[in-house]
């Protein structure tokens, strides 16, 4: 089909973004970061189930992509919240500095 | 043109996630972030789902980016430090994890990738999905499951409340 985008190029981006949302999380040690990290991961898989959805004809992929968008709201706020209440405790929000739940 | 547009938009959404991870400063961080997902938006638009790229402008760079933000300026966060508690071993182990993983995705993408179907074409703005047919399967198939993310969102709500407050109020 000439002029439309293949699935196989949005898996491309999905896959790409995904990869780079794995290092951040894994590399970086602020965990304001490594949140940033995971909502980027979020987004990648949004973008693979709208690809599929449109490529397979459904309104399905938007629909699931609409909840994964809720919740992502959701977890933004208790996560953040948890960052807050961490803060207060230790001071940092430096992944490596936090060791209290460690041993 | 389509095809155009969806690689610039794809091309600066991956340059500014790379970024994201790169910089060190959390809220340059977020910005670039919130670039990448403008892009992203455009991507969106291009795989025929306008409405949910409305909603990634709307939720996600304007509403949980902007709270990461507040976060961010609440607790005051300087730079990582660069030089201080080293650990080799982690950042190996990590990026080698990296690598390992985006070559599966690679090889899995490759190897299934001449079965792939491709994107019917949109001639216009006529042809982009009508918002109120995923109204209609929201409302109707997916009734339950939007009940639960209300319950879930208020859920979300009180937790974050309760966590947030302090020891102080208690």
């Amino acid at each position: 089909m000439i002029g439309s985008i293949p699935l196989f190029d949005v898996l491309l981006v999905s896959g790409a973004l995904f990869s780079i949302g794995i290092a951040g999380a894994l590399l970086r040690r602020n965990a304001i970061q490594i949140f940033l990290s995971i909502e980027l991961m979020m987004n990648a898989a949004n973008l693979a189930l709208l690809g599929y959805g449109a490529a397979l004809g459904t309104h399905q992929g938007q629909v699931i992509v609409f909840f994964v968008i809720a919740i992502a709201a959701a977890e933004a706020s208790v996560g953040l919240a948890i960052f807050v209440a961490l803060f207060r405790h230790t001071e940092t929000i430096d992944v490596n500095k936090i060791n209290l739940l460690k041993w | 043109m389509e095809r155009l547009i969806f690689d610039a938009a794809a091309l600066l959404a991956i340059l500014f996630a790379g970024l994201m991870i790169a910089l060190r400063d959390p809220v340059k961080s977020v910005l670039a972030l919130v670039v990448s997902f403008f892009a992203l938006a455009v991507c969106y638009v291009l795989v025929l789902a306008p409405f949910i790229a409305a909603l990634q402008i709307i939720v996600y760079a304007g509403a949980i980016l902007v709270l990461f933000l507040f976060v961010l300026m609440l607790l005051n966060v300087g730079p990582e430090k660069p030089d201080q508690d080293r650990r080799p071993i982690q950042t190996v182990l990590g990026s080698l994890a990296v690598v390992v993983f985006a070559g599966m995705l690679l090889g899995m993408l490759r190897a299934s990738g001449s079965r792939l179907p491709a994107l019917p074409e949109a001639v216009g703005v006529d042809a982009l999905p009508d918002p109120a047919a995923i109204a209609r399967l929201l409302f109707s198939d997916y009734l339950l499951h939007f009940e639960a993310v209300s319950v879930l969102l208020l859920t979300a709500l009180v937790g974050a409340f309760v966590l947030a407050r302090g020891e102080d109020a208690k």
